[in-house]
């Protein structure tokens, strides 16, 4: 998958989430400039990323997404 | 005052750690937000936190390392679990959502969905670079010694001797917890801020419809 078919899935799955129409993601992005960006939020959205791509991560993998563009990463090294 | 005997928190505490993570959680009332939000047994939540705190990922509530526990006579009394926020170089909540995410079963996702929205009304953001208090649990027959207070002062010491830059402690209690409120303003925390739900479901949740952020200024 490229990266920016994948940021625009991306991008509606955590608009969903955090009930944000305007949020647009970029790499940097991290839990701190979200709104309401919470540990049940979190576990949610993991969740739903998960089941949209088909995808499991393991918990070392979700410690090391810092930001959105760490996050891609390893979504797309699973792909 | 009797002595205790302080130190940190090893994998052999884990079973006194999910003790002190469910009564703090509960803060004096009868319920548990591990069960209601995520539709788990009492049992089922006390296996479930205990897994996750075997995960010994640092950085938050459900990390042994976060945590000092007060012994007296070989007899565990007394913990308090604190962290520097950030200092792993993500939020304490994203910890703990990926703890919740990886150990609990698909169906509590489901049931966590649906309350979402109510949860976020009484959440308040940690701030980067500070010292939070996110648990602190003494034994019934150890309350008013002074052991809550010699817990938190020992874990804000060690803290501090790793991030000397710190300057502010913060600590979250449920609003109906007065008894809480009034321990903490003794040990120089302040109210700053309170979020409260105005939806009446949010008792049938959480132990109070609302959330005090308290601040204390360590330099």
């Amino acid at each position: 998958m490229e990266r920016k078919t994948l940021e625009d899935k991306l991008t509606g799955i955590f608009r969903k989430i955090f009930n944000n129409e305007g949020l647009t993601i970029i790499d940097d992005l991290t839990a701190n400039d979200v709104a309401n960006w919470d540990s049940l939020s979190h576990m949610i959205l993991i969740g739903e990323i998960e089941k949209s791509f088909g995808i499991t991560f393991k918990l070392k993998e979700l410690n090391k997404m810092k930001n959105v563009g760490n996050m891609m990463d390893i979504i797309l090294s699973k792909l | 005052m009797p002595a205790f005997n302080i130190r940190k928190a090893t994998i052999d505490d884990i079973p006194f750690l999910v003790d002190s993570i469910i009564e703090a959680e509960k803060g004096g009332t009868g319920i548990l937000s591990y069960s209601t939000v995520f539709g788990l047994t009492p049992d089922e939540s006390k296996k479930y936190i205990k897994n996750m705190l075997l995960e010994e990922v640092d950085g938050c509530e459900l990390s042994i390392s976060s945590y000092l526990v007060a012994e007296k006579e070989g007899q565990l009394v007394g913990a308090v679990g604190a962290w520097i926020e950030g200092n792993e170089g993500i939020p304490s909540s994203v910890l703990k959502g990926n703890l919740l995410k990886f150990t609990l079963p698909k169906i509590c996702i489901e049931k966590a969905l649906s309350l979402n929205n109510l949860v976020k009304d009484i959440h308040i953001e940690n701030i980067n670079n500070t010292i939070q208090v996110g648990i602190v649990y003494v034994s019934q027959s150890y309350r008013g010694l002074g052991l809550a207070n010699i817990l938190i002062e020992e874990q804000i010491k060690s803290l501090l001797q790793i991030s000397p830059e710190i300057v502010q402690c913060y600590l979250q209690v449920f609003g109906d917890n007065n008894a809480a409120i009034k321990a903490y303003e003794k040990l120089h925390f302040k109210k700053i801020t309170e979020r409260r739900s105005e939806n009446n479901l949010i008792v049938k949740y959480f132990p109070s419809a609302s959330k005090v952020l308290m601040k204390r200024q360590l330099k």
